[in-house]
Order: structure tokens, then C-alpha cells, then sequence
């Protein structure tokens, strides 16, 4: 077994690059025992990237890797002991039935407790006897998610795994992912919706074009969190009556409706509302990443020290 | 407009098959015309008329015509024109419905019935542009050798052989939409046709029941002998009637049905395990045994390939040892007689004895072929299928290295030699024996051996290439390539003093330069086959080792 005094992940620096093009930049990451730690970025961002350098599939063209405490090109076949993965986009041996291939990986891996598996199998109503080709493309993401958990690794890997799959089994798959960190062992969950990471992790690192933008915990960015507001009232308003709510951008008036971004004490935006006007209708809706992106380059425009400070 | 580009995306998606196809026959017709040239071919119509039917050869044309245009046109041209036509026919609607595109071409506004069409249009045209090609090749093969091929009717024979094709390719458009299975349409279609072409062959000779025939398609296209007879309007219009006839039904067949969506094959060993009484058993060999290592899955992986191929050969091999006593003397010294160059393609073997016979026949195109075919596929696709399938990276997230992944499937490559050796060992010698072939049976097992090996070089190749890049279509044409290579420097070189001794680079005089059916096994020959795979297996270790992997 490794030591529990290491990291779950630590990378220095990890930078790759295809041919001349970077995919990661000066990655310095660090996932602790015991926490599902969310990978939150756009497509593209170098998600997948880093996930394959940690499994040694792909190699850094600088810095390195350890996965408790073993290095990620030394070390690469022992790692594989005590981790689980699951690939984006899965694919996978369309002519084994969901049984044949989890045998296969448990014959590989050595160890594998099938009253586990049944169990898992159980919570995630996954069909084991069908043809994995044969499966929609959510039932194979069952499947899938049974192999990275079943052998109880110490740290699961996952990238997308939300894939295809249905709110009830969503959630018991975030419950899983939660059992994982309460039993100190470690998730990396790498995703593109910033709600599912707010669900489930812990602490939650945001790439971008292959660089680290911030890492924090749930709860801070949760408070950061940017939403489009729309507020219909029964009579016509203007932007002016709004400006001076704190956490209010990007003011659009059309008709009796006003749409903006939000990121302040929603209670000061509806007394403004409700204050003058009979608000008719709200809606409120998370925006996307590239928004809050962009209110965290915003931020690091005007106040780029400090958050250097946070991060380290 | 959708149409045109359902239409042009099917021509685009199926023209180099048939270009290639076109191509290969003209050549050919080309070979034969040149071989021929200078013998007196009589003895072919000497021939049981049977033999000469199933042939193709044209008694009614004679001479170098008939038998040129005969064997290469009416029968391995119009087999592969329908053939394509077969494959173009079944992958239309019910290949889209096996990709699972279907619905994704559904979703345009478009109907079922355009669909069809726009398929069937692209495979009538792919067929009339593979008859344009035989058509230049036909003219062009007897300008070139200056040959007289006057009592030839080219236009009439491809006018039919071109309704033919369609017709059968038809067939296969109506099954797949009735069904929705490629596999259904492409196979029933293939064994009615190969079906009807030897009953329109054999059918004839019995004068009792010789009008039968007309009741088999093949017959509307090969029984009125056009090449020599030009068009028969009442065979064409029954070609074209029951072409128009099976579009007809294709048609109704696509627009009644449920479409299906993408799913696996379903095989008989699947159909085993599904049913209680033969479940346990099934699911042992299918499922535990099958995924028990590294190695017995990839075992489990072409066993298909492994069996048709194997099949084939030992079915030839015990097809060419009773052949032998068939063959008149006229054509075994006809044979000797051959060119220098035509010679070495055989490996200069002497087919009036046993051995070389065997050589000629079997051992020096047929098994090379059959072997390569299969080694380097299996070569090919061992690391690189994992990475285009992107199930390499599931597999190096379990705690096995590279290394032991690369040689657990260098391990299956060298069990598919093995089995390819057994599998066709027993054909051979079953046909030796029941031939009564006078060659040292040990020396054909030694031969097939040596065969094997040299089927593993070629894997070995693939392999490597397939480990370096990850690509499979690399993979196999750069093996591909070495063994074309390999085989004409080995056939061509000898016949320049100057270059003979490169000839010994080559695997194939490896493999048969020693005439391991005469003198048995050469050590050096084993050695240097052994030495060579050797290398090109622990160079893919490095190779493999320090890359990105692709999947």
C-alpha cells in the first residue's frame, strides 16, 4: 500500500504540448486524501490532457507528476494498482457483455471483490449481460463507472462521467463519488458543468486554454457564482434604475423586461425590483463557464495580485 | 440538394473499389491475353464441357478470344462487378442502419423512398463505371498484343454482364431493406448468385433438365453466349424486368418497416449463451475462458479471419492433390514451356511432378497470400486496433506495463501462425494423400511451416509500424508494401545475373529457395526468419514504450 501522507495528486509544473501547440501550461496542482476535487473547464481547456499524463498514456514535455507518492513515469504500472479510470467519450469492447469485460479488468488487476461489483451493479441498475455495443450509450457509462470503482482504488479518475446519464443515476453516482473521499480515498472528477462539480466536490480547480485559473473551495465559488437574471414588470423600466445594485453587468432592456448579470445579495437586487415596479415574472438561470471566466479575468484585471496570493 | 449528395457521398464512399476492380480485371485479361499468345490453347475446348463452363471459357467465340474473354470476363469479371454491386446493394440502407446514421440522414427532409434511390442510382452508376473500364480494357489489351479478337462481341458480353450485376445487386438493395441487415442482405444475395452461376454452368450438361437453366438469372447473362451472339433482347429484358422488379420491391419493403438502430452482431456463440441448456457451457468458452489474460483475449479477437482464410487454404490444398491427375499432359508441358518471367511467379516449380505441382498450385501464391493476409491483419491491428478503438488507454488504466501488453500480443500473433500452419497443414496433406502425390508428406508440413514464418516477417512488420504509430492503415500498407516487394524481388531479381544475389534478402526465398518440398528444412532459412521477427518485435518494445499513445 502507499502511504497516506502523500498527496492524492501533485503535479510540478506538468506542461505538454503537441507538436508546437501547448494543450498545458505550468499545471501545479494538488489533490488531497479524502476529497472529490472537481476539473472544471470548458472543451478544449486541457482536461483530458492532464488526465492522461497522469496515466502515463500520454508523456509531459516538462514537469511531473505523482500519484501518492509514486511518479506518474517511474512508477507507472504500480499507480495503476491503486487507481480507477474512467475515459471520456467511453469506449469499449463492443462484443463483451458488461460481465466479460469487468472480468477481464478484474483478471487483469487481481483482487476484485464481485459482491462489490454486484452491489454497484445494483445501485447503478446497470445490465451486465447485454453486449456492451449493444447498450445505449448511458447504460455503457454504467458500466464504464463499475470498472473505475470496483476494484476500491484509493484514487478514481474521471473524465465526463456524467455522460448520458439519468438524474436518479446521477445522483447515486455522486453519492458513490462522496462514499469514495468520506472513506479517505480521492476522486478527480473532471467536468464542464459547474453544477455537477458544486454537487460533489470539495475543492474545484478551473482550467482554461491549458492553464490553472484558480483553485478554491466549493463554497467560495459557489458565493462567486454568476447568474442571468431576467425581471419582467408590467410597465417599462430603464437600465439606469438598476446600475447601482452591486454585482450587476451587462444590462439589457427590451419592452417591460430587464436582463443582466448578477453576482451580488440577490435580496438588493429584488427591493430595487419590487421597490418601484409590480414585478410580473422572474427567471434566474446559472450562466455558463465562459461567463464566470470571464468575471474571473475581469477580477484578475483590477485585483490580479491578491488573487496570486490566494492561490499560493 | 440532399439527393445529389447522398448520391455523390455513396459514388465518393465506392468508386476506388470498383476502379480497382476494373483495373484488375483489364490486367487480367491483359496476362492472359499475353500468356496465351504465342500456345496453341486448343486443348482448353479439348476440356470436359463442364470444366469449360464453370471456367467461363467461350466455346462459341474459340480460340484465344473465348478463352481469354471467358475466363477473365464472363466469369472473375462479371463475379466481382456483381459482387461489388452486391456489397453496394446491402450497405445502402440497411449499412446506414448498422452505423446507426440512419436517423441522422432521416432527420433531413427527406423520404425513405429518395434515400433508396439516391442509393441505388450510386450503385447503378458505380456499375456502368466498372463496365467502362472493362470496356477500355477489352479494347485495349488486344490493340496492344496485336491480337485478333474479331469474333468478339465486347459490348453485347458487357452490355449483360453489366444487367447482371445490377440485378444481383438489387437483389441484395431488396433483402437489406426488408430486413434492415447488411450481413442478411449481403450474404443471401452473394450465395444466390454463386448459386445461380453454377446451376446456369452445370444445369446445361444434363440434357433431361438443360432447360431448367433459363430459370436462373446467371443464365439470362451467360447462356445466350452475347460475346459471340451479341444482345438477346428477350435475356436482357428479363434481367432488367426482374431488376426493375426487385427495386420495385425494395421500395416498398423500406417504407413498411421499422427502422432499426445501431446495434452489435449478433453470433451463434451469443445465441448459445442466451439458451439455458447450452448456457453454462457457452459462457465458459465465451465469456470466462475468453476474458480470462491479455492473451486469450486477444486470441479471441480475429478468430473469424483466422477461419475463413485458414479454411480457404486447406480447402485449396485438398482441391490441388486430386487435381493433378486431372490435368492433361498437354497442359503440363505447355506450362514448362512458359516464359522465364511467368516462371519465377511459381518459383520456377516443374508441374508435371507432385511437388511441383504443389509449388505452383499452392505453396507459391496461395498460402503466402492467404498467411500475409491474415498476419498482417492481426499484426496490425494488436496495438494500433487498441488505439483506434480508444480502449488502450481503458486497458493501461489496470497494472499492466506496455511491454507485457506488447508481447502478450506478440504471443497471439505467433498462435495465429501456428494455427494457419496446422489448419492448412491438414488440408495439404488430406489432398496429397488423396491424390497420391508423389511428395514427402513431412516436407509439406515443413513447407506450410516455413510459410507460416514467412506470414509472421510480414505480422512482425505490421507490428512494429502499428506500435511506432498507432495507426493501423500505416500498419498494414507498409507490410503490405515490404511483401509485395519482398515477392518480386524474389521472382524478378534471378532473371538479372547481375541482381540475382539480392534475391536472397528477400523472405520468400527464404521460404521457398531452398525447395524445402524437395530437400526438407533448411536451418539457415528458419534461422534467419527467427533472427528477422525477433528483431522486429523487441524493436517495437522502445517504439511502443516512449510514445503518446492515441486511445
Amino acid at each position: 500500500m502507499t502511504s497516506t501522507t502523500h498527496p492524492a495528486i501533485h503535479t510540478t509544473g506538468l506542461t505538454k504540448h503537441y507538436d508546437d501547440v501547448p494543450a498545458l501550461v505550468d499545471l501545479d496542482l494538488e489533490v488531497r486524501r479524502g476529497e472529490v476535487f472537481g476539473f472544471l473547464g470548458p472543451n478544449g481547456a486541457g482536461k483530458t490532457t492532464t488526465i492522461r499524463t497522469l496515466l502515463d498514456l500520454i508523456r509531459p514535455t516538462a514537469g511531473s507528476a505523482s500519484i501518492l507518492g509514486l511518479d506518474t513515469r517511474a512508477d507507472a504500472v504500480e499507480i495503476r494498482r491503486h487507481i480507477g479510470y474512467l475515459p471520456s467519450d467511453l469506449a469499449m469492447y463492443p462484443n463483451l457483455t458488461g460481465k466479460d469485460l469487468l472480468t477481464y479488468f478484474a483478471n487483469l488487476r487481481g483482487g476484485v471483490d464481485w459482491g462489490h461489483v454486484d452491489a454497484l451493479a445494483t445501485r447503478l441498475k446497470a445490465d451486465l449481460g447485454k453486449k456492451v455495443g449493444d447498450l445505449s450509450s448511458g447504460n455503457r457509462q454504467k458500466v464504464g463507472i463499475i470498472q473505475a470503482f470496483m476494484s476500491r482504488p484509493d484514487l478514481v479518475l474521471m473524465d465526463e462521467p456524467s455522460t448520458g446519464l439519468d438524474p436518479l443515476v446521477q445522483q447515486e453516482f455522486q453519492t458513490m463519488m462522496r462514499e469514495v473521499a468520506d472513506d479517505g480515498r480521492s476522486v478527480f472528477l473532471s467536468s464542464h458543468t459547474l453544477s455537477e462539480v458544486q454537487r460533489v466536490a470539495d475543492r474545484v480547480g478551473i482550467i482554461r486554454q491549458g492553464r490553472l485559473v484558480d483553485v478554491e473551495g466549493v463554497h467560495d465559488l459557489r458565493s462567486k457564482a454568476i447568474r442571468r437574471v431576467e425581471l419582467v414588470f408590467d410597465a417599462p423600466v430603464t437600465a439606469e434604475e438598476f446600475a447601482g445594485v452591486a454585482g450587476v453587468r451587462d444590462t439589457q432592456v427590451r419592452d417591460n423586461a430587464i436582463m443582466l448579470s448578477f453576482d451580488g445579495h440577490m435580496e438588493e437586487l429584488l427591493a430595487v425590483a419590487t421597490g418601484r415596479h409590480h414585478l410580473v415574472d422572474i427567471n434566474s438561470e446559472e450562466a455558463d463557464l465562459e461567463e464566470i471566466f470571464l468575471a474571473y479575468y475581469r477580477e484578475d484585471a483590477v485585483d490580479g495580485e491578491s488573487r496570486e496570493e490566494a492561490m499560493a | 440538394m440532399l439527393l445529389s449528395s447522398i448520391f455523390a457521398k455513396s459514388v465518393r464512399d465506392r468508386w476506388t473499389g470498383e476502379l480497382v476492380a476494373g483495373i484488375a480485371m483489364a490486367v487480367l485479361l491483359w496476362m492472359t491475353m499475353a500468356i496465351y499468345a504465342d500456345f496453341d490453347v486448343s486443348f482448353y475446348y479439348d476440356l470436359p464441357e463442364a470444366a469449360q463452363q464453370l471456367a467461363g471459357i467461350d466455346p462459341a467465340v474459340g480460340g484465344l478470344a473465348g478463352l481469354a474473354y471467358g475466363s477473365i470476363y464472363n466469369l472473375l469479371g462479371a463475379l466481382t462487378l456483381a459482387g461489388i454491386a452486391i456489397s453496394i446493394g446491402a450497405s445502402g440502407v440497411a449499412g446506414e442502419e448498422r452505423d446507426g446514421t440512419i436517423s441522422l440522414l432521416l432527420g433531413n427532409p427527406r423520404s425513405r423512398s429518395r434515400l433508396l434511390g439516391a442509393k441505388t442510382t450510386a450503385m447503378v452508376v458505380l456499375s456502368v463505371f466498372g463496365l467502362v473500364l472493362l470496356w477500355i480494357g477489352g479494347l485495349a489489351s488486344p490493340a496492344v498484343l496485336d491480337q485478333d479478337v474479331s469474333g468478339v462481341n465486347l459490348v453485347a458480353l458487357l452490355v449483360h454482364l453489366g444487367a447482371n450485376a445490377v440485378l444481383w445487386g438489387l437483389l441484395a438493395t431488396a433483402i437489406g431493406a426488408w430486413t434492415g441487415n447488411r450481413t442478411a442482405a449481403s450474404g443471401a444475395a452473394a450465395g444466390l448468385m454463386v448459386g445461380s452461376y453454377l446451376a446456369a454452368s452445370i444445369v446445361p450438361l444434363f440434357p433431361d433438365v438443360a432447360d431448367w437453366a433459363a430459370v436462373s438469372p446467371w443464365y439470362w447473362f451467360s447462356g445466350a453466349n452475347p460475346a459471340a451472339n451479341g444482345i438477346d433482347a428477350g435475356y436482357l429484358a428479363l434481367q432488367l424486368g426482374t431488376a426493375a422488379l426487385l427495386a420495385a420491391v425494395a421500395f416498398v419493403g423500406v417504407n413498411r418497416r421499422d427502422l432499426r438502430e445501431r446495434r452489435g452482431r449478433t453470433t451463434l456463440v451469443d445465441r448459445l449463451r442466451s439458451h439455458p441448456m447450452t448456457q453454462r457451457y457457452a459462457d465458459r468458452v465465451a465469456g470466462s475462458a475468453r476474458v480470462s489474460s491479455l492473451v486469450a483475449k486477444a486470441s479471441s479477437d480475429h478468430q473469424a479471419l483466422l477461419v475463413v482464410v485458414g479454411g480457404i487454404v486447406a480447402m485449396l490444398g485438398l482441391y490441388y492433390g486430386p487435381m493433378y491427375n486431372l490435368i492433361p499432359e498437354a497442359f503440363a508441358d505447355a506450362m514448362n514451356q512458359f516464359p522465364d518471367a511467368l516462371m519465377s511467379m511459381i518459383g520456377q516449380a516443374d508441374i508435371s511432378t507432385g511437388a511441383g505441382w504443389l509449388q505452383a498450385e499452392l505453396f507459391s501464391l496461395v498460402v503466402p497470400i492467404g498467411f500475409i493476409t491474415v498476419l498482417v491483419s492481426v499484426g496490425a491491428k494488436s496495438l494500433a486496433g487498441e488505439e483506434a478503438d480508444r480502449t488502450m488507454g481503458l486497458l493501461l488504466a489496470n497494472p499492466v506495463s506496455r511491454s507485457r501488453v506488447l508481447f502478450a500480443k506478440a504471443a497471439v500473433l505467433v498462435l495465429y501462425a501456428v494455427a494457419l500452419v496446422v489448419i492448412a497443414s491438414i488440408g495439404a496433406l488430406a489432398g496429397a494423400l488423396l491424390g497420391g502425390l508423389d511428395v514427402s508428406l513431412p516436407n509439406v508440413v515443413v513447407t506450410m511451416s516455413l510459410g507460416g514464418l514467412l506470414g509472421l516477417v510480414m505480422g512482425a512488420v505490421a507490428f512494429l509500424v502499428g506500435a511506432a504509430t498507432g495507426r493501423v492503415r500505416w500498419a498494414t500498407s507498409t507490410a503490405t508494401g515490404v511483401a509485395l516487394l519482398a515477392y518480386f524481388a524474389w521472382s524478378f531479381l534471378p532473371l538479372s545475373q547481375d541482381l540475382a544475389g539480392w534475391a536472397d534478402w528477400s523472405p520468400f526465398d527464404w521460404y521457398l529457395g531452398s525447395d524445402p518440398l524437395l530437400t526438407g528444412v533448411d536451418w539457415t532459412d528458419v534461422g534467419l526468419f527467427v533472427v528477422t521477427i525477433t528483431i522486429l518485435v523487441v524493436l517495437a518494445v522502445p517504439m511502443f514504450a516512449r510514445r503518446d499513445l492515441r486511445g
